[in-house]
């Protein structure tokens, strides 16, 4: 099975660098899905949840206030101002939770816009 | 010949400048440590940020006929309002660091004013501010502690206000200039011009791998994003350039400090050695004159 590249930078320092089975982001113009060999493109993303399909069908969620997406056949590269990763399985998931719904809360979104993101995040840590 | 005593006081006086000075080294060290671990953290975002900002430009420039249509590009022939960004220290005691800024910018100014250019200044850090409002130089704007603990948000809404006057016209270019960290011993001035963006700079001769969709797909709105982004992002790094520079001028400054004590201490201890021995000379000679005239 094809893997896809994906990797998050944020201005404190690259968050993740893995190869995942999908990736759903949240651009500007609507929620994306990306499988590996997508075509090039490059989107503006909202405040929202980058949603990832880790190989071993875990996923992890990327709270992201807002920023870029540069997909091409090699790799996916989103640039975010501010992340914040939670998975099931990190240890402290409360405040990882806490940090990301911190994190949307200040971007200024739509309340819609966060509540969706806080129900993503959310279903994701429960796993 | 000074007292013994007087001298005595000079050594102590001395070693305990040394004291402050090798414990000023050891702190610009720890902290350039850190200043530099963040600046490559962020390194790898710029990059991306470019290599962006790169396919954009270059795929407007293969659909555009007169090249990249967009405020943000589009360079001004003959520049009538300049403004110059620049950043110092909010510190003195690192050597040359923020003098050779100063004079970098001054040297702009006398450029630019041959050129009967006007030209605008908006200082970041103390020591900047402070020597232009001595010498009577109008500041546009001005921060103080930004240069000491860059902030990503502060740093944005200082350089939106500078981008904006420039979308507005007030500006035909904005030029920054920082004194930039090349490694431990070496600082660099660097001086780069902010907006508009130097299309000079960017590889737009590179093969692009496929026909790259954009979203959305008006070609302005993201890269109107996209720039700001790189503008705010750009000083931001500057900032932290700046701040690793200012620790390692600092440190070496320190350093040299240090050793000139060091070189003064063993100077002054020989003096106070030489006088001692004179002392007991002439104490001597008294005494045997003394005995002398007894007989």
């Amino acid at each position: 099975m094809k893997l896809l590249k994906l990797e998050i930078v944020t201005p404190n320092g690259v968050i993740f660098d893995a190869e995942a089975k999908q990736v759903t982001l949240p651009g500007s113009e609507g929620e994306f899905g990306v499988l590996p060999e997508h075509a090039t493109l490059v989107s503006l993303l909202d405040t929202g949840v980058i949603v990832i399909d880790n190989p071993d069908n875990s996923q992890i969620a990327v709270a992201i206030n807002s920023g870029y997406v540069k997909v091409d056949e090699e790799k996916t590269t989103c640039i975010v101002d501010g992340a914040v990763a939670i998975s099931g399985k990190d240890s402290n998931l409360a405040k990882a939770l806490e940090d990301a719904k911190a994190l949307l809360k200040s971007a200024e979104a739509s309340n819609t816009a966060i509540a969706s993101a806080v129900s993503t995040i959310e279903r994701i840590g429960k796993l | 010949m000074a007292s013994l005593k007087e001298i005595k006081r000079k050594i102590g006086s001395v070693k305990n400048t040394q004291k402050t000075t090798r414990a000023m080294k050891l702190v610009s060290s720890a902290k350039l440590r850190r200043t530099e671990e963040l600046a490559k953290r962020s390194r790898v975002y710029a990059q991306k940020l470019t290599e962006v900002l790169n396919e954009i430009a270059r795929k407007m420039q293969q659909t555009n006929v007169d090249g990249i249509d967009n405020v943000f590009f589009k360079e001004c022939e003959t520049p009538k309002k300049i403004d110059i960004v620049f950043i110092t220290a909010d510190k003195g005691l690192c050597g040359g660091f923020n003098a050779q800024t100063i004079k970098r910018v001054n040297k702009l100014i006398a450029e630019y004013k041959a050129q009967d250019v006007k030209v605008r200044l908006r200082a970041v850090g103390r020591k900047g501010i402070d020597y232009f409002k001595f010498n009577n130089v109008e500041l546009n704007n001005e921060i103080v502690g930004l240069s000491a603990a860059p902030d990503y948000q502060q740093a944005a809404e200082f350089i939106s206000e500078v981008a904006e006057s420039y979308v507005n016209g007030e500006t035909d270019k904005i030029i920054l200039v920082h004194n930039g960290y090349v490694n431990m011993i070496t600082q660099e001035i660097r001086q780069d011009q902010l907006l508009p963006v130097d299309s000079s700079k960017l590889e737009l001769n590179s093969v692009s791998t496929s026909e790259l969709e954009l979203e959305p797909d008006e070609d302005d709105t993201l890269l109107d994003a996209l720039v700001k982004r790189y503008v705010e992002y750009t000083m931001y790094y500057s900032l932290i350039d700046s701040l690793a520079a200012e620790h390692s001028a600092r440190m070496q400054a320190m350093d040299a400090a240090t050793n000139n004590a060091k070189e003064m201490v063993k100077t002054l201890t020989v003096k106070y050695n030489k006088a001692r021995q004179e002392a007991i000379t002439t104490e001597l000679i008294e005494i045997i004159s003394g005995m002398e005239s007894m007989k």
